[in-house]
């Protein structure tokens, strides 16, 4: 799927040039474009709802990319993400609240930066321990296992022990000026949006990268036969275990980035839910491409903005919509899997190569 | 007898002293690390080799020859694709001051028996199993064969005849030369001199065995010149070079011209994905037989068909621009500028990304010869934007010598004759050149070469004529044209490129000759109508079954109406039948450059011609074909014979 369609011309004397990214410049421009959108037109003209959804759907893609790597890439199916994402805000949060930092480090802004890098490593570190069952079961298995690192992570460690931890009680809050990198307070949307920004960027790059590396290779051939990968004398277990870590880093990274975002933090924000509606937005986007995990993102968090915009008014005429619309979501997310699974199995991501095609093979049809 | 049209007459430029080696050898020191000679596509990519990597090899090469004996008019023989180690093999040859003989790669065990034996050659580079193997086994009805070279180890391991020897291993001895006598790869090449014999190439005769046409350096040096007067190319420019070398048209492009601008071949990943690899590169200039534009435009066709009704309607329209356009510049009429608005509109809509699926988008110059090429065509490419120009030459003045010049393009002529090029038209009609280039005699053979080569001209056996702006328009072989029943000459080329332009039919066969009548035998295109009956549900399971399907039958007939319209009504097709098989080189029904063999097939389908010219409408056959290893199969079919009607 993800093959560029060149133009004539376009060729390569070497494999560097044969893998690079912006071929042409057409991309090129198009990429510009991007950016321009994403620097200059969205933060400027948006108003502070707008840019609430514009950071969900950020802190969507961040989530999604680990479950998309685990599902789409190396064929490792979880339903625990959110566990991940958990481990990643506590330690970020107990860092930044509890841990003895250098009078320096504080006044420099450094506590915050510091604590994502250690919140990702050690999210990884977590997935590494619960990717392990991997080494010896597949499928439906797999899936129970990484469930239950959900289970054990959030419903039981976090919620009865970490949150224990200076004795707030359930919520950890965070104090308005806590959240900052070097003299730049994170105190708004806007500025999260930056943030938001710059760790999708970064991850997306980085993800790519891994991808186009032997690693991501030998991830691509598990996920077709791991059987065959390992008599190609891949192991197998390895790299299982460093897709898991990857994974967990995105995750970690997903979540004490969204601590920027929130005034208090509590386990409430990571539930099972959560690991399957990223699941949701893998299959929505389309399994195995990194843009479906951006269009899928957007996809579900803009659907469910809309129906909240549906409901509300809705509300005044039969007003018990609005406590139940929780199970509306629910039942809204159940059913474009559902409508995905029969109409678009493939996900917004083929339609999007389709559309590409389209014109990339115009005036014909082949 | 010698009167008619001059055209343009003028003294060569090129000094008497350079040979191909020569230029060569300036060129590699020129550019030497710092510019790509060549590229080869390999496992995905384009790998490049420069031109001092060119020159150490073709040096090294060139030393293994002379340390295994090679003499100064030697013979040295190539068959293989074309790939960076053909074209060293062939420069490596003329730097040792031998003679380079290509063959054609799909040439039967016969056909290449014949050349190697015929032009005394005495190393053959063969590129890897399949072309040892047709060595090996005519190696002893060769006796002056000394040594059989390849480059390909695939398949190469276990022949251990002592004659054999790796492309490597010459190299190897050309190494340990280079040692002992530094300065004998500059010398033997100032030794040459440009009256030498460069290249033998045997001519795919239409009518009898291949004759070998000597040129000199000078003359591949000055006809490249010339060319490249009319329409310069530049260095930076790619060519992709997939044409079989043994193909005069090729030799000329990639080393002709290729030396003398220095421009970056381009080798093609295998012959099967030429058309791909020349997409990806997309050269400045090309120069193919109609066959391939052929192609190319059935191809636009068929695709057309099968596209979705919008995009069916932005073609039609820009073609319709395009045509239009185009005939305004046939017709040298000033193009009003809303019809240049509506160009520009077909070329940023459809026609860009048209030549970019063909490869065309860079394409300054294409250029199209070796055999007619019809109006139809012509003007098909013109409408889609590409300049695309007829040559005329032969082997016999080293590829060219009339081309059409940017601007005056009629499609059914082929421009005014090059620089130093002199065209007459004798009293009979035959088509007369004079110049530089004309090549020097065929091998072992005085008496062709007298009645070709008389007084310093070159007589052609082509029928033409010069019109009022001063194009040369080729009729057609003389010994082909027809006479129709009211006494008029006919060009049945003419017919059989129309009839080629449906891109159903992909060989076709006019006769016609003195008859009262003119009929056809076509070949349909096998996955074209095969598509077509798969669409209308129509089962066949072979070639022979469809051809003879009733509903190709009128398929075909509604593609003759076409081409028969605004035909004198003497010249119209008005009986046909499906050849139950594609025409073959390997049949020898086809040249290897892809001629008919008028007088061969007339003899091998002379039931099918009978049956034609009787009232029958059902033919017998039983006959024989050859595969390309060399078995045969006998076939027993019906063909039906069918009125065109009106």
């Amino acid at each position: 799927m993800s093959t560029t369609f060149l133009p004539c011309s376009v060729y390569h004397e070497n494999y560097a040039q044969d893998h690079g990214w912006w071929q042409t410049t057409f991309i090129t421009g198009k990429m510009i474009l991007l950016a321009v959108v994403l620097l200059g037109v969205i933060p400027y003209f948006a108003d502070m709802y707008s840019l609430s959804v514009c950071n969900q759907i950020g802190y969507t893609i961040l989530g999604a990319l680990g479950v998309q790597l685990l599902i789409g890439f190396c064929g490792q199916v979880t339903l625990g993400h959110a566990a991940f994402i958990a481990v990643g805000a506590y330690t970020s949060t107990l860092l930044i609240l509890e841990f003895p930092w250098p009078k320096i480090l504080i006044t420099a802004g450094l506590a915050y930066p510091i604590s994502i890098l250690v919140a990702a490593i050690v999210a990884g570190l977590w997935s590494v321990l619960f990717g392990l069952p991997s080494a010896r079961v597949k499928g439906f298995y797999l899936i129970l296992t990484t469930m239950a690192a959900q289970f054990i992570t959030v419903d039981f460690i976090i919620t009865q022990y970490v949150s224990q931890i200076g004795g707030r009680g359930q919520a950890f809050s965070l104090p308005p000026g806590t959240i900052k990198i070097g003299p730049w307070v994170i105190d708004n949307d806007l500025k999260v949006y930056y943030l938001m920004l710059v760790l999708v960027i970064i991850c997306v790059i980085g993800i790519i990268n891994l991808l186009r590396s032997r690693s991501g290779r030998a991830w691509v051939a598990i996920r077709d036969n791991d059987i065959s990968a390992e008599v190609m004398g891949i192991n197998v277990v390895w790299y299982k275990l460093m897709a898991f870590f990857v994974a967990g880093f995105i995750g970690g990274i997903a979540g004490s980035f969204w601590i920027s975002n929130l005034a208090a933090i509590s386990p409430e924000h990571f539930p099972w839910f959560w690991s399957l509606w990223l699941v949701g937005v893998i299959l929505i986007g389309g399994v195995g491409s990194i843009h479906g995990t951006v269009f899928g993102s957007i996809f579900m968090v803009v659907v469910i903005e809309l129906l909240q915009l549906a409901v509300i008014p809705l509300a005044d005429i039969y007003p018990k919509l609005l406590i139940d619309f929780l199970f509306i979501k629910e039942a809204a997310f159940g059913l474009a899997i559902c409508a995905f699974m029969i109409f678009e199995p493939n996900g917004l991501a083929y339609r999007w190569w389709q559309m590409k095609n389209y014109f990339n093979l115009w005036p014909f049809s082949y | 007898m010698q009167h008619g049209d001059k055209i343009d007459v003028s003294g060569s430029d090129v000094s008497k002293e350079l040979t191909i080696p020569k230029l060569f050898y300036e060129k590699a020191l020129q550019y030497g690390e710092n510019r790509v000679a060549m590229r080869e596509k390999e496992f995905g990519i384009w790998r490049p080799i420069t031109w001092g990597k060119y020159l150490e090899n073709v040096k090294h090469i060139a030393l293994g020859l002379i340390s295994l004996g090679l003499e100064e008019g030697d013979k040295v023989s190539m068959i293989g694709d074309n790939r960076p180690e053909g074209l060293w093999a062939e420069i490596a040859t003329l730097c040792a001051r031998g003679i380079g003989v290509w063959l054609f790669q799909d040439c039967l065990m016969d056909e290449v028996r014949y050349i190697v034996d015929h032009s005394d050659t005495k190393f053959l580079f063969g590129e890897g199993q399949e072309e040892v193997d047709k060595a090996i086994s005519i190696f002893h009805e060769c006796p002056k064969l000394k040594k059989i070279i390849w480059d390909d180890p695939k398949g190469m391991r276990h022949y251990d005849e002592d004659y054999l020897i790796s492309l490597k291993e010459v190299m190897e001895l050309g190494k340990a030369l280079e040692k002992e006598k530094p300065d004998l790869f500059e010398e033997t090449i100032d030794k040459g001199h440009g009256d030498e014999v460069a290249l033998l190439f045997y001519t795919s005769g239409t009518t009898s065995l291949p004759k070998g046409a000597l040129l000199s350096h000078h003359n591949m040096l000055t006809m490249g010149k010339h060319l490249m007067a009319v329409d310069p190319c530049r260095d930076t420019d790619d060519y992709v070079s997939y044409l079989p070398f043994a193909w005069i048209g090729e030799q000329m492009m990639s080393i002709s011209c290729g030396l003398q601008v220095g421009y970056t071949l381009n080798f093609p990943e295998e012959p099967g994905t030429a058309q791909e690899n020349i997409r990806e590169i997309g050269p400045h200039v090309m120069f193919a037989p109609p066959r391939l534009y052929e192609q190319m435009t059935r191809t636009v066709q068929v695709k057309y068909l099968d596209a979705t009704w919008i995009k069916r309607k932005f073609y039609e329209l820009s073609n319709k621009i395009g045509y239009h356009v185009a005939n305004l510049k046939f017709g040298k009429q000033s193009i009003p500028w809303y019809w240049k608005f509506l160009e520009w509109l077909a070329e940023i809509s459809v026609q860009k990304k048209l030549k970019d699926h063909l490869g065309l988008s860079r394409v300054r110059n294409a250029y199209t010869g070796g055999a007619a090429m019809g109006p139809d065509h012509f003007r098909f490419f013109h409408a889609m934007g590409v300049n695309l120009k007829q040559i005329y030459g032969q082997t016999e003045v080293a590829g060219i010598s009339v081309v059409h010049r940017d601007g005056d393009i009629k499609f059914d002529t082929v421009g005014h004759p090059i620089r130093g090029t002199e065209i007459m038209i004798t009293e009979d009609g035959e088509i007369i050149t004079k110049s530089p280039s004309v090549f020097l005699g065929y091998y072992k053979n005085p008496e062709a070469t007298e009645k070709a080569l008389r007084d310093g001209w070159l007589y052609s056996d082509d029928k033409g004529f010069i019109d009022e702006d001063g194009h040369l328009v080729v009729f057609d072989r003389t010994k082909d044209v027809f006479t129709l029943r009211n006494g008029k000459p006919f060009s049945p080329q003419y017919l059989e490129t129309r009839l080629k332009f449906s891109p159903y039919i992909r060989d076709s066969w006019v006769i016609g000759d003195k008859r009262d009548y003119v009929t056809a035998v076509l070949c349909i295109d096998y996955s074209v109508v095969g598509k077509w009956a798969d669409e209308k549900k129509i089962t066949y399971t072979s070639y022979p079954e469809l051809s003879q399907k009733s509903e190709v039958y009128e398929l075909v007939e509604e593609q003759i109406r076409q081409a028969n319209k605004d035909l004198p009504e003497e010249a119209k097709v008005s009986k046909f039948a499906n050849l139950y098989k594609e025409l073959d080189p390997d049949d020898e029904e086809l040249t290897r450059t892809r001629k008919l063999r008028r007088g061969f097939v007339e003899k091998r389908y002379e039931d099918i011609v009978n049956a034609l010219y009787g009232d029958t409408d059902m033919v017998h056959i039983d006959t024989t074909i050859k595969y390309e290893d060399g078995r045969q199969s006998n076939i027993k079919t019906d063909l039906q014979i069918r009125n065109v009607k009106e």
